[in-house]
């Protein structure tokens, strides 16, 4: 189990009811991370729409979850 | 026929009512203005006009021809009053006529308000306590806009009546001392910003800020594109505006705002969004542009056009409590929206300040570090290195900033610049896909099969009472074999999902799709067999 620390932004802040939390996964890669999130928060967003950074830069949703690390999922916004 | 005309005695009003009849006309509009018993806190017994008819009389012409040439309206007429009138009295008629509603009533508000405020006429009160006094006429604010003060200066020549009409302001000359004294800034700064012409893309919650900090700063050219009404839920974030601007235009209002605190700044306005057979050539004329649409097709198209035309590109946009703020050099090699953000979301993913509601200082923040990045760029300040995305959270005062690789967004698809070649090309060709009917019996005598893509619950707040079929635009994709032969108009609320969801399908090879313009909301309720809701008209 990896443990990371999660930030939500946007509209999965909401869904998710919190702006972020800390998490013990058995998730491999962000993407298999995310997929586990959206099962567990109901976001209603696929990760195609969002940018992922892991430890303040945008990753590849590939990437390999490493212990402690600092993830940020972020959607698109158009409020003006 | 005299438009405009001066009468010492009772105006004939329904052979003035008649005179504006014309076929065409699907509307006239009607003001009086009236004597009243008080003013000011005095109580009145009756006045008198004085006019100096032969300025008044041509004025009266010019004011009538521009609100026919503005508005496009079929004719109009006024006639004011002069000499001594009773209380209940008529003092000024203005008729007129137009093919729609929306241009009489603005065009009739056009005439009073320049009438107003430009034509040479006193009015004498007298006071039920014995005295009179001259009152001046010329003081109101016009609902439209404010013409630059230069060319007031033709009216100058009536200001040496001693009637205390409005007195035109002195020439103003900025001072700009508190940011030439920044070292970085100067005199030479001050002379880059003069020179400088920047476009400001939406006038709402974020551009409202831009536009005061760009105008007071004295960047010498502002151009402002909004094709919004100003709402009166849009006044808890909107600051440049006000409850008695409701309804009007929102680039008059702030092109009249902008002359009022900074006179010296030429504003160009676009009542009308950009659109894909514009926006480069519109982007050319400017050296920056800051984008503060609430609309994700407005910000793709910004920066697609910033990438083609090399302009930079000040991008920002709100989530309730949150932002985000990215400027786009538009250099070679330096990266843009769509590297990030490859494809426009489908409208409803992104959010919006109508659906997900904000805090009005949300934008406020946002569209003044918008102003900030502005000035950095136009003065050449000291920035931070390289490309990021800036994500600002107002809950807990957070900022993150998030430095973008280039190498990883359009660079992996041929580069910004192609990418955003064939965006537009795809934009251009989908630029039919919006129809305006004047009902839905129309469409469907047109041939077309109506496709209601609205969520269940949607449609059954407020049902269309005619042939449809309903498919919600998350599902028009997958379901795209099952739809009927033919031509197909989408209809949403707005007219925004369902111009997604045409798109989408031409992309599938259903290319007669096409989206009901301004959506359900556009449609009348007496002639569209939609029943009326009171939902207001979403703004930015």
């Amino acid at each position: 189990m990896t443990t990371v620390n999660l930030q939500y932004y946007a509209q999965l802040r909401e869904q998710a009811g919190t702006g972020g939390e800390q998490l013990s996964t058995a998730a491999a890669t962000l993407r298999e991370l995310y997929d586990e999130l959206r099962s567990r928060h109901g976001f209603l967003l696929s990760s195609d729409a969002l940018k992922v950074a892991v430890n303040a830069q945008f990753s590849d949703w590939d990437r390999a979850l490493h212990e402690g690390d600092s993830v940020v999922f972020i959607p698109p916004v158009a409020g003006g | 026929m005299n438009h405009f005309s001066l009468s010492s005695d009772a105006v004939d009003l329904a052979q003035l009512r008649e005179s504006l009849r014309h076929s065409g006309s699907g509307g006239f509009c009607n003001f009086e203005g009236w004597v009243r018993n008080n003013n000011e806190g005095r109580e009145v017994s009756g006045l008198e006009y004085e006019a100096y008819a032969e300025l008044a009389l041509a004025e009266g012409e010019r004011i009538i021809a521009e609100a026919i040439a503005r508005y496009g309206v079929l004719a109009a007429r006024c006639v004011h009053r002069t000499g001594v009138l009773g209380i209940g009295d008529l003092a000024v008629w203005i008729g007129v006529s137009a093919a729609h509603r929306d241009e009489a009533f603005r065009a009739c508000r056009y005439i009073i308000d320049e009438i107003k405020h430009r034509l040479p006429i006193w009015k004498k009160e007298h006071y039920l306590s014995g005295d009179t006094a001259w009152v001046a006429c010329s003081h109101t604010e016009r609902a439209h806009e404010h013409e630059p003060p230069a060319m007031h200066a033709h009216h100058g020549h009536v200001h040496h009546h001693d009637a205390p009409v409005a007195v035109t302001a002195p020439a103003f000359t900025p001072d700009y001392s508190r940011q030439t004294r920044l070292r970085d800034v100067g005199d030479a700064g001050q002379a880059k910003l003069a020179a400088a012409r920047v476009l400001v893309i939406g006038a709402g919650g974020l551009g409202c800020p831009v536009l005061s900090y760009l105008a007071g700063a004295g960047v010498g050219t502002l151009g402002i594109v909004d094709g919004d009404l100003l709402d009166a839920s849009n006044l808890h974030r909107q600051t440049l505006y006000d409850a008695r601007d409701i309804g009007q235009r929102k680039v008059d209002l702030a092109r009249q705002r902008i002359a009022a605190l900074n006179p010296t700044v030429s504003v160009h306005t676009y009542a009308e969004p950009l659109h894909a057979g514009n926006v480069v050539d519109v982007f050319a004329q400017y050296d920056l542009v800051v984008e503060c649409t609430d609309d994700m097709r407005s910000r793709y198209l910004s920066n697609d056009a910033a990438v083609l035309t090399g302009t930079p590109l000040v991008l920002a946009s709100v989530y309730q409590y949150e932002g985000q703020l990215q400027v786009v050099s538009a250099k070679p090699g330096e990266p843009c929206l769509r590297c990030l953000w490859p494809d426009e979301p489908a409208p409803g993913v992104a959010g919006s300040c109508v659906e997900s509601g904000v805090l009005g200082p949300v934008p406020g923040v946002l569209g003044t570090m918008q102003a900030i990045e502005a000035l950095k760029i136009l003065l050449d300040l000291p920035r931070s290195a390289g490309q990021s995305l800036l994500l600002v959270n107002l809950l807990d005062v957070g900022t993150q900033r998030l430095p973008i690789d280039a190498s990883r967004g359009c660079a992996r698809h041929g580069g910004c610049a192609a990418v955003a070649q064939r965006a537009l090309a795809q934009a251009q060709r989908d630029h039919d896909v919006d129809l305006v009917f004047a009902s839905l019996d129309d469409a469907i005598a047109a041939g077309y099969r109506l496709v209601d893509v609205r969520e269940p619950d949607e449609i059954a707040a407020q049902p269309l009472h005619a042939p449809s079929c309903c498919v919600p635009s998350a599902q028009l994709a997958t379901q795209a074999g099952e739809l009927p032969p033919g031509r197909l108009l989408l209809i949403c609320a707005s007219g925004r999902r369902s111009a997604h969801a045409a798109r989408e399908l031409r992309g599938l090879g259903v290319r007669d799709a096409y989206s009901l313009a301004g959506g359900v909301l556009a449609l009348r309720p007496s002639c569209d067999r939609v029943p009326a809701t009171t939902r207001s008209r979403s703004a930015s």
